[in-house]
């Protein structure tokens, strides 16, 4: 498997489609930000299955958009189907412990943290139940002009 | 100890700095390169207002501190309170749908004295909104003689969040706002040229704005130096919102205009967001604090198994009520930095207008708000005065006098009417300031001495706006060492800044006294005082973080008073 990195700002949709309309089969899409220059630059990384094992500009840490058992995590959860089913690594709480029992709500849209080659999900309590820190649908201030 | 004398040397400022001619006449009309011409011109006379030391020139607590431990805000000033507000939106940003009418009369109902007019900065806001809002503001002046009806803008910080951006009213004022918003608004400035934009930087949060917002703040404290006006303020809004005002960036805005960026808001608005479904809200996170770090975020803010810098804690901004956290790490240098609480109101919880039909990119105006005949849970927000209160006090309520008040932290950040009144003095009981100073205040000690606190808190004398009488169930006296300046400009915690002790009201309301002594006090240290209903409190006594879509605002409420820093000499 090789890795290769594309930067530019993309929506999660954009990046997918790009890594379909490749050609190459990616089984494991991350987004991180290079901040080595002046202005933050965001960076897509694909892990390309079927390619020789390569390590190209391979992040400590980014969000993973895509990764494998993906597919399969809708509605909701336990913390340890999560695991068990998934690339997912590890369901981490802020603040809150997670058993493997513990329920999550994916909303359809998980986007685990990529760190060091493991894919940790951070999630957080809500009126009922946990859930995904990061969302797909975030407040978009000034009607998302800004 | 008083040597500050022998520099009397009485520059008048309107004789000295250039007060006709804006920056667009330059033929360099680059902002950057503006600023700092402007600001340059205006160092002589920033000397010369140091050494004048009293009176109106706002000497700066650091300067003062330099002078020879002179206390500022010193205690037993008649100074009154006056509640208000100073993040309002009006039916001239895109997003908001009120008139400045109804803002007024609604924050004038609900008590308060002062509020700001801040609609989003823009192109179309720059172009059309200015000339309208104008009037507007001098109508609602005239309607409310006793409401303070400040002008102001919210200001995208190139590089960062939002900010409030204010002046007294005065012949200049909407000339200097309209030039400072051409000039170095984020939306303005990373906008493409063909769209009416600058496109000088490329995102209005992209750290190559950065430059501009110093240069930003360079240019009011200039504005404030050549006598185009008496006074002007910032102060950062919901600063951890999206992660994208990093420690270095409130440091140098701090650094780059002490006069003129001055705090920020403790607590965000849109309180009434995380009222559940359930209960007929809307079911979202309080303050609208939902996000998760994007490409400008500040890599230091990741959310982890402890903490989420992105979620409100008690109503408050994660960098104000984190002990020991990012405010905390400021108040430790011996930064004055001031917090408050504003509505951010666009639409109120429950209200039945929604935003006028008009074009706003081509008119700057949404125009005049639609009755739909139904109520809007899905709305976030309150109307001024009805939640949020930035308490300041003041010598007397005119527009200058009260800025000088938040100018000089003498400022509580009060959630649903927790506390109608706090007189906080600090002084030495040993050799030194014996008759101490207030909030924001600094005063001095000989080392070794004894420093007393003496917190008299006056409850809520009736009920708030849901109706109920709100119950002040504790007070948290919070100290930390003055460390001096940081050599990490992103440094974001003072593990030294601790709650030293709590006291508890029980069934005491009303006026209530509580003093507290740090004896023998061997090095220089702040304090500060915040208070709870005790509803939500974590095993050390904090705020807890917020639920998502399950925050009642009204069972979970803080104020914050700013700090007293006593130098020990």
């Amino acid at each position: 498997m090789a890795w290769i990195s594309l930067p530019g700002r993309h929506s999660d949709h954009e990046v997918l489609s790009a890594a379909d309309d490749s050609g190459l089969v990616a089984d494991l899409v991350l987004t991180w930000v290079d901040r080595s220059g002046p202005i933050a630059v965001p960076v897509i990384s694909m892990r390309i299955v079927g390619t020789a094992p390569e390590a190209l500009d391979l992040p400590a840490e980014g969000r993973c958009v895509r990764f494998p058992g993906q597919d399969w995590l809708v509605g909701v959860l336990t913390a340890g189907d999560i695991v068990a089913g998934s690339a997912i690594d590890e369901v981490v709480g802020v603040g809150v412990p997670v058993t493997p029992d513990s329920p999550v709500d994916t909303r359809g849209f998980l986007r685990p943290s990529y760190q060091d080659g493991r894919l940790v999900l951070l999630v957080e309590p809500t009126v009922d139940g946990l859930r995904p820190v990061e969302i797909e649908d975030p407040h978009q201030c000034c009607g998302g002009q800004h | 100890m008083h040597n500050h004398d022998g520099h009397e040397d009485h520059h008048h400022h309107h004789e000295v700095a250039p007060v006709e001619g804006s920056w667009q006449d330059s033929a360099d009309d680059h902002p950057v390169s503006v600023a700092r011409r402007r600001f340059l011109t205006g160092l002589g006379i920033a000397v010369g207002g140091a050494a004048l030391g009293t009176g109106a020139a706002a000497a700066s607590p650091e300067s003062d501190a330099a002078l020879g431990h002179r206390p500022t805000n010193p205690w037993g000033r008649r100074d009154r309170w006056f509640a208000g507000d100073h993040h309002i939106h009006t039916q001239y940003s895109n997003d908001g749908q009120y008139p400045v009418a109804k803002q007024v009369a609604e924050a004038r109902k609900h008590g308060l004295d002062w509020v700001v007019i801040t609609d989003h900065g823009g192109v179309a806001h720059q172009k059309f909104s200015i000339d309208q809002v104008t009037p507007d503001i001098e109508r609602a002046r005239k309607t409310n003689r006793d409401v303070l009806v400040y002008q102001g803008l919210e200001w995208n910080i190139p590089g960062a969040e939002h900010a409030t951006v204010f002046m007294p009213p005065g012949r200049h004022t909407v000339d200097i706002l309209r030039a400072f918003e051409a000039g170095y608004d984020g939306n303005v400035l990373s906008r493409p040229v063909a769209q009416g934009g600058k496109g000088l930087i490329s995102r209005s949060t992209s750290a190559d704005g950065e430059p501009y917002a110093l240069a930003a703040l360079r240019y009011l404290e200039s504005q404030v130096l050549s006598g185009r006006t008496e006074i002007a303020l910032m102060f950062a809004n919901h600063p951890a919102r999206r992660g994208v005002d990093s420690p270095h960036e409130l440091r140098g805005w701090r650094d780059a205009a002490p006069r003129v960026a001055v705090g920020m808001e403790g607590a965000p608005g849109h309180q009434a967001a995380g009222i559940a479904k359930a209960a007929g809200g809307s079911g979202r996170a309080r303050g609208i604090y939902d996000a998760s770090p994007g490409v400008d975020s500040f890599p230091g803010y990741a959310p982890n198994a402890t903490e989420n810098p992105y979620r409100t804690y008690g109503g408050f901004d994660w960098m104000t009520a984190k002990v020991g956290g990012l405010w905390d790490s400021l108040l430790a240098e011996g930064r004055p930095w001031w917090v408050t609480s504003t509505s951010d109101v666009h639409q109120v919880f429950n209200d039945t207008f929604t935003n006028g039909p008009q074009d706003y990119e081509t008119t700057g105006n949404r125009g005049a708000p639609v009755d739909t005949g139904v109520k809007r849970s899905d709305y976030g927000d309150f109307f001024p005065g009805h939640y949020s209160n930035t308490v300041v006090g003041a010598r007397s309520k005119s527009y200058v006098d009260v800025m000088r008040g938040l100018q000089s932290g003498k400022v509580i950040a009060v959630h649903g009417r927790l506390v109608d009144g706090l007189d906080l003095r600090v002084r030495a009981l040993s050799e030194g300031d014996n008759q101490g100073v207030t909030l924001g205040g600094r005063t001095f000690v000989r080392r070794g001495g004894d420093v007393e606190v003496t917190i008299e808190v006056t409850t809520a004398g009736g009920p708030n706006f849901s109706g109920a009488v709100p119950k002040l169930a504790k007070l948290d006296l919070i100290a930390g060492p003055i460390t001096g300046p940081v050599a990490d400009r992103d440094v974001l915690s003072a593990p030294r800044t601790t709650l030293v002790k709590t006291f508890e009201l029980g069934r005491k309301s009303g006026r209530v006294r509580f003093t507290y002594v740090f004896r023998g006090v061997g090095e220089s240290f702040y304090l500060r005082v915040r208070g709870s209903d005790g509803n939500r409190v974590t095993s050390d006594g904090g705020p807890v973080m917020d639920v998502i879509g399950d925050a009642n605002p009204w069972t979970d409420l803080w104020f914050y008073a700013n700090p007293v820093f006593v130098d020990v000499v």
